[in-house]
C-alpha cells in the first residue's frame, strides 16, 4: 500500500526527521488559508497529491489545469488558490503513472525551504541478501531512476544491521560518498536512524527521500517522501488504515482485494482467471505471442471460499472490454471444483455472453470438469496452457 | 538417491489439526509419505489422522526421530515456528503459508543464518519425491517417478512444468517449489547444487520469474559448475509492461534496471537452454533424453 507524500513526511517526523511545515488542503479556499498558516510570506510550493513520483516532470490533461506540473513554486496566496483550483479534480500523468494519469483530490502548502545541496536517501529490501538496505546519491540532473539504470555506480548501497541501523563505519562512508563535511556526520547517523526506525515500525518496503536537502542550518530536511508499506503486515499496522486512498485504485482491483484476490487491468480484450502470479504471467505471455492482449487478470491465489471465488469471477464477466475468457488453474492448495462451482454461480447471476475456455489441472481437476459438463454451460475445456489460447482465440473468432 | 526429500526422511507437521493441514496430511499419507509427529502447542498426548500429536518439536524430535517439518502455521506465526524449528536442530522446513510479512522474513533469514536448518519457502507447494514423499501441497497425482528435477519459483508453473516432463515421457526425481514472496528461504543456488550431486538425476528445468535476482545468482553459480547437468529455463513475465506493480521499485533501486530479458541473457550465457513457451519444455526434454 501506498501512502500520500504529506502522510509520509507526517510519520518520518515523529522520527526526528525535520520536514517543512506543510498542510493539506482539499479545496482552493483551504489551501490559500493553508499558505497563511505556514508560512506569514511566500514563497511556497503548491504540491499535488497523488501516489506516484516524478511530479515535477509531470504534466495535466485537462487544459483549464494549466501549463504547469504537478509541483508549483507560489508567491502570492491569490496564485496559490489559483493554483489549487487548477490542480484539484484534475488529471496529472507523470513518467511514473500511466497515460490515463491520476487525479488530484487534495493539494499540500508548503513553505518554501532555502537548501544548499540536494541528495537522494533511500531504504529498500535487498532481496537476494533478505537485509534492509539504505541507498544514497548525489542528485544533479538526473531523476534518481535515470541514475539507477545508466550509472548505477552512482548510488552507495549499504546493507543495514536489521537490529542496529547504521554502523559507525558507514556513517564516515556515507559522509564521505556524499560530500559532506565531517561535522555534518552525526546529523546525518540520527537521520538514516530515524528513518530506518520509520521503515521497520511501519513494516515498509521502501522509504524514500527525493530529495532530501541541507539548509542554512546545517540540517537534513525531507523536500519529498514517499511510503510503501507491506500489504501483507497491515493487520499490525492499524494506523495505515485510515490513509487508504480508494481514490488511487481501481474499482474492480478494490472489490477483488476485499477477497484477498489480486485483479489488474491492461488495455486487451481477454479476461483471464488464473491461481498465481506465475500463470498469469505465462498465459499473458502466450496471449501476447499469439497478437491479442489481455484485458484483466484476477488471481484468486489459494482462495478457498467459493462464494468469494464466485464474486471474483463476476468481476472479469462483467468487465466490458472482456470479449474472451480464458481460466488456467492448476490446483493444489486452491481446489479446481471450487472454481469450476464458482463460474457455474457467477454466470447464472450475470449470464456468459462471451466465449469461455477452462483448463483444470491438479487437485480435484474432474469432479470441477464434471460440474461445468452438468451445468450445461457452453464452456470450452482444454488440456494444456497452449491449448486453452488457442482455444478460445478461435471460439472469439468464430464468434465474431 | 533424489534431494532433501526421500522415504527415510521423517516427517513432522506443525500445525496437524488444522482444517486445510489435515485435508494435505491425509493426502500425503496416503501416499506413502513418512509422516511421524505432528505438533500443536496444548494438544500435545491426542492422536490426530493417527499420528501422534505432540506440544513443542523438541518432543516429536525426541519420540519419534523426526528430521523434517512441513509448517501448517499461519502467517503471522511463521517466525516463531521457523525459530524452534531451527533449534530443535530440524534439517528441513516446508512454509505453505501465504502472505507472510517481509519483515518477518528478514527476521527468518537471519536465523536461518547461523543454522544448519533449510527453509523451503514461504507462499510454496512444497518439495515432492514422487512415489516416496510429498511435504506440502502439490497434486500428487500429475507426478510421475523419473530423473528430472524441477525447481521454480512460481507454484502454479511448477505444476505445468511437471506435465511438460509428461509429456516429454519423462517422470521427476525431485520438485522443488521455492515459492514466489519477496524474500524466500531456499534459492536456485541450493537447488541446482543438489540436483547435480544426486545420481538419480539426468536434466533440471528450472522455472523464473520477472523480479529479484535468483535466477542471475543461479545462473552465476551453474556458469562455474565443471560438469553440468543440462538445464531447461524458462522466465515468466516478458510481456509484462514496465510501470506494472508486480514488479518491485526496490530492486532497480538495489541492483539497477533489470529487465526478463536480461534474466533470460544471462542465463543463455551461463549455457542453461531457455524456452519462450511453458509449453515448450517437452520438446527440449526430448532432445536431450534422447
Amino acid at each position: 500500500m501506498n501512502i500520500h507524500e504529506y502522510q509520509a513526511k507526517a510519520i518520518i517526523s515523529q522520527y526526528g526527521i525535520k520536514i517543512p511545515k506543510g498542510k493539506i488542503a482539499y479545496t482552493p479556499l483551504e489551501a490559500k488559508r493553508a499558505a497563511s498558516e505556514v508560512s506569514s510570506r511566500g514563497p511556497w510550493v503548491l504540491k499535488a497529491q497523488i501516489q506516484s513520483g516524478a511530479r515535477p516532470k509531470g504534466y495535466f490533461l485537462e487544459k483549464n489545469a494549466g501549463r504547469g506540473s504537478g509541483i508549483r513554486y507560489m508567491t502570492s496566496r491569490r496564485a496559490i488558490m489559483k493554483g489549487a483550483e487548477e490542480m484539484l479534480g484534475a488529471t496529472l500523468v507523470t513518467p511514473q503513472t500511466s497515460s490515463k494519469g491520476r487525479v488530484v483530490t487534495r493539494v499540500y502548502v508548503e513553505a518554501f525551504h532555502k537548501i544548499k545541496k540536494i541528495f537522494y536517501t533511500g531504504l529498500a529490501i535487498d532481496r537476494l541478501e533478505a537485509e534492509i538496505t539504505l541507498l544514497l546519491a548525489n542528485l544533479g540532473n538526473k531523476s534518481i531512476t535515470e541514475i539507477a539504470a545508466e550509472e548505477p555506480e552512482k548510488i552507495l548501497r549499504l546493507k543495514l544491521d536489521l537490529h542496529k541501523g547504521i554502523s559507525p563505519k558507514q556513517v564516515k562512508e556515507a559522509a564521505t560518498f556524499l560530500e559532506l563535511k565531517d561535522r555534518y556526520r552525526s546529523r546525518l547517523k540520527k537521520y538514516v536512524q530515524g528513518l530506518f526506525q520509520a521503515f521497520k515500525d511501519t513494516d515498509a518496503l521502501m522509504l524514500e527521500v527525493n530529495p532530501a536537502g541541507i539548509d542554512r542550518y546545517g540540517e537534513i530536511v525531507a523536500l519529498d517522501s514517499k511510503l510503501t508499506i507491506d500489504d501483507k503486515a497491515l493487520f499490525r499496522q492499524p494506523q495505515m488504515k485510515p490513509l487508504f486512498d480508494a481514490y488511487e485504485i481501481e474499482e474492480r482491483e478494490l472489490r477483488a482485494s476485499k477477497n484477498g484476490f489480486q485483479y489488474c487491468s491492461f488495455d486487451g480484450s481477454i479476461g483471464c482467471i488464473v491461481n498465481g502470479d506465475g500463470i498469469a504471467l505465462a498465459a499473458m505471455d502466450l496471449i501476447r505471442a499469439r497478437g491479442e492482449d489481455t484485458a484483466c487478470f484476477l488471481n484468486v491465489k489459494g482462495g478457498v471460499d467459493r462464494d468469494k471465488i464466485a464474486a471474483g469471477i463476476k468481476l472479469i464477466m462483467t468487465n466490458p472490454r472482456v470479449e474472451g475468457i480464458l481460466i488456467n488453474v492448476l490446483g493444489g492448495f486452491l481446489r479446481c471444483n471450487l472454481v469450476a462451482d464458482g463460474i457455474v454461480a457467477a454466470a447464472s447471476e450475470v449470464g456468459l455472453n462471451v466465449p469461455l475456455v477452462v483448463r483444470f489441472e491438479g487437485t480435484n481437476k474432474d469432479e470441477a470438469k464434471r460440474i461445468l459438463q452438468n451445468s450445461h454451460l457452453p464452456v470450452i475445456i482444454a488440456e494444456d496452457m497452449q491449448d486453452s489460447v488457442d482455444k478460445l482465440l478461435q471460439a472469439m473468432e468464430e464468434s465474431d | 538417491m533424489s534431494v532433501f526429500v526421500n522415504k527415510e526422511t521423517k516427517v513432522l507437521v506443525q500445525g496437524i489439526t488444522g482444517t486445510q493441514a489435515s485435508f494435505h496430511v491425509k493426502r500425503s499419507l496416503d501416499y506413502g509419505t513418512n509422516v511421524v509427529a505432528g505438533v500443536t502447542p496444548g494438544k500435545g498426548g491426542t492422536e490426530h489422522l493417527g499420528i501422534p500429536v505432540f506440544d513443542t518439536i523438541k518432543e516429536a524430535i525426541k519420540e519419534t526421530g523426526a528430521n523434517a517439518s512441513v509448517m501448517f502455521v499461519p502467517a503471522k506465526q511463521v517466525v516463531v515456528a521457523v525459530k524452534e524449528g531451527v533449534e530443535a536442530g530440524l534439517d528441513l522446513m516446508v512454509c505453505i503459508a501465504d502472505n507472510v510479512p517481509v519483515k518477518d522474513m528478514l527476521e527468518v533469514k537471519a536465523i536461518l543464518k547461523q543454522s544448519k536448518t533449510r527453509l523451503i519457502g514461504p507462499n510454496t507447494p512444497g518439495i515432492i519425491t514422487p512415489g516416496e514423499a510429498r511435504l506440502g501441497i502439490f497434486p500428487e497425482n500429475i507426478h510421475t517417478v523419473g530423473r528430472i528435477g524441477i525447481v521454480s519459483r512460481s507454484s502454479t508453473l511448477t505444476y505445468e512444468a511437471v506435465l511438460e516432463t509428461k509429456r516429454a515421457n519423462a517422470g521427476q526425481s525431485t520438485v522443488i517449489g521455492l515459492g514466489d514472496d519477496m524474500i524466500i528461504g531456499m534459492d536456485f543456488v541450493d537447488a541446482i547444487a543438489a540436483f547435480h550431486e544426486d545420481d538419480q538425476t539426468d536434466a533440471i528445468v528450472m522455472v523464473g520469474q520477472m523480479g529479484g535476482l535468483f535466477e542471475e545468482e543461479g545462473a552465476a553459480y551453474y556458469r562455474h559448475l565443471k560438469h553440468k547437468k543440462p538445464i531447461i529455463g524458462i522466465v515468466a513475465g516478458n510481456t509484462m509492461l514496465d510501470d506494472h506493480k508486480m514488479g518491485y521499485v526496490g530492486d532497480l533501486m538495489t541492483y539497477g534496471d533489470i529487465t526478463v530479458q536480461d534474466k533470460v541473457n544471462t542465463m543463455k550465457d551461463a549455457g542453461i537452454i531457455v524456452v519462450d513457451n511453458i509449453n515448450d519444455i517437452h520438446k527440449e526434454l526430448l532432445k536431450i533424453i534422447a
